[in-house]
């Protein structure tokens, strides 16, 4: 075994970052709630894989307990319950993603939900975070960010973009064409993707995007793309001029998706439509299954107030603002240094 | 889809060279990969969707014996037939740190062309040239650095020296066990 090699330098730019973090939502007006890690019912992400383990009583008798994929189901209950505007930094964990540049099973994830607003608030939200951490790094410079021999500009407004138009503008491919799945599906083969009798719209809406739009995405400062077809926001609200489209977006830089946020849905109804619909998926593709967590949805039953909210990557953030190739150096014991044989 | 492996990507060869998992928000699963074209080394990214039938890369493997070096390419013999077959360094890469006259490889070939290379697993080499082990440094790991017969500089435990062979991981380019 070689010994392990701490990188320093870059651990304490860390620590300087989540600082940074924790310093702009308290000024900001948030108070940071703290949620368990350990829970009986996990989020229903309908394509995340969990970590289950077992929770012994004094004789030893086991009830199942999993390991968070993140902290919403919680912080909406806190929200509900009147907390106001919270955010929390806490470990997250996703099974079965294997280890690369941009993910580990244990990863730190930043939410933040803010009472009485919509989606474009949280963007005003990441422009002014992002500008802040750089501030806190370089304080007498301007707010850019330099990644790997590449600079962005951080200085609000970043780019905004639609998915409609990203689609229309990268892969020439128009709106009615995007939202009518034969039409999506056949414009996808004749793009050169295998397309067949079991291909979903969303499997090719996913993977044109991964192919022709994501990459470029966040070139000389970040992109927020917004606006999502319905199908692809489980979590959010419809928008109320198209209804096709969900208020959610996700922001960028160089190609890499920083956070995903939404204006929250607080129809609980739907909601509980939504989590049934995606524990069948989970059931179709043999991941681990479990009950719909009914105090999350007790908890809009009660009223969710209007509000919005974001997770947000941070060790993606720390890699961008360290200048880190990938997200193990951020980290003081990757995954890949405590199960070597993840690598291969 | 493993590294290394080669599959037909708009009916073109290609090696797979790294691959990741990416799951887009809420969406399903996909790998992205990084494909070299084996027949004009470009480097491309691609996302497949996990669900995805690739196909392979008809790709075969002949086991040959390397003569010498030529320039930039590096001469190999079929030991039955002594036909000779040229590999280009761009195919060979950092291989050629532990390649040694007479060792038997396996050459990968597409359309009779050679397009990789494997080493033997493990492959035995002299030292010529061992630093002097430098004491009290017990913060690293105690290593040293050994110039091999064939140029390369590895990384070998102090107790090593000039003239000793040791066994070397291809796969790693590591030190593995001295063998005298």
């Amino acid at each position: 075994m070689s010994s392990h090699q701490f990188n320093f330098p870059v651990l304490k730019q860390r620590a300087v970052i989540v600082q940074a973090i924790r310093d702009f939502f308290r000024r900001s007006g948030f108070w940071e709630a703290e949620t368990p890690q350990l829970v009986p019912l996990p989020s229903m992400e309908p394509y995340l894989e969990v970590f289950e383990t077992q929770l012994l009583d004094q004789n030893r008798q086991p009830t199942r307990a999993f390991l968070i994929s993140s902290p919403e189901y919680a912080m909406k209950q806190m929200l509900a319950a009147g907390s106001g505007n919270i955010f929390q930094i806490t470990k997250s964990f996703r099974n079965a993603e294997g280890v690369s540049p941009r993910h580990n099973p244990e990863f730190s994830i930043l939410e933040w939900y803010r009472v009485g607003a919509d989606y474009l608030q949280i963007m005003d939200d990441c422009e002014q975070l992002l500008k802040s951490i750089a501030k806190t790094i370089h304080p007498d410079q301007q707010p850019i960010l330099e990644y790997q021999g590449e600079i962005y500009n951080l200085t609000e407004p970043w780019e905004r973009i639609t998915v409609s138009q990203a689609f229309k503008k990268y892969a020439q491919i128009d709106q009615k064409t995007l939202l009518t799945t034969p039409k999506l599906l056949a414009a996808s083969k004749e793009r050169g993707y295998q397309v067949n009798e079991q291909t979903t719209w969303e499997e090719v809406y996913n993977q044109i995007f991964l192919n022709e739009i994501e990459p470029n995405l966040g070139k000389t400062k970040p992109t927020i793309i917004y606006e999502y077809p319905v199908s692809q926001a489980a979590l959010s609200k419809k928008k109320k001029s198209d209804p096709r489209f969900a208020e959610r977006f996700e922001f960028y830089i160089n190609g890499l998706e920083l956070g995903n946020a939404f204006s929250e849905l607080t129809d609980w109804q739907e909601q509980l439509n939504r989590l049934k619909e995606d524990q069948q998926e989970k059931a179709r593709t043999g991941r681990t299954l479990f009950d719909i967590d009914y105090n999350f949805i007790n908890a809009l039953k009660s009223g969710l107030p209007e509000c919005a909210g974001i997770a947000v990557g941070v060790d993606r953030l720390v890699m961008l603002f360290t200048d880190q190739p990938s997200i193990q150096e951020t980290l003081a014991f990757p995954a890949t240094h405590l199960w070597p044989e993840l690598i291969k | 889809m493993r590294k290394g492996m080669f599959v037909l990507h708009h009916n073109e060869p290609h090696q797979v060279i790294s691959h990741e998992f990416v799951s887009p928000g809420k969406g399903s699963a996909f790998t992205r990969v990084k494909l070299r074209n084996v027949l004009t080394s470009k480097m491309m990214d691609f996302t497949y969707k996990t669900t995805e039938q690739v196909e392979l890369a008809e790709v075969e493997t002949r086991e040959l014996q390397y003569i010498y070096q030529e320039g930039n390419n590096f001469v190999f013999m079929n030991p039955r037939t002594y036909d000779q077959v040229e590999v280009s360094g761009e195919v060979m890469g950092s291989d050629h740190n532990f390649l040694k006259e007479e060792m038997i490889c396996h050459v990968q070939f597409y359309n009779d062309q050679p397009i990789g290379i494997f080493l033997p697993k493990k492959v035995t080499l002299e030292v010529t040239e061992a630093e002097e082990a430098v004491a009290g440094d017990r913060v690293t790991a105690p290593k040293k650095q050994a110039k091999l017969e064939t140029g390369a500089t590895i990384a070998v435990p102090i107790f090593v020296k000039t003239g000793d062979k040791v066994v070397i991981d291809t796969s790693t380019g590591e030190y593995v066990s001295r063998n005298n």
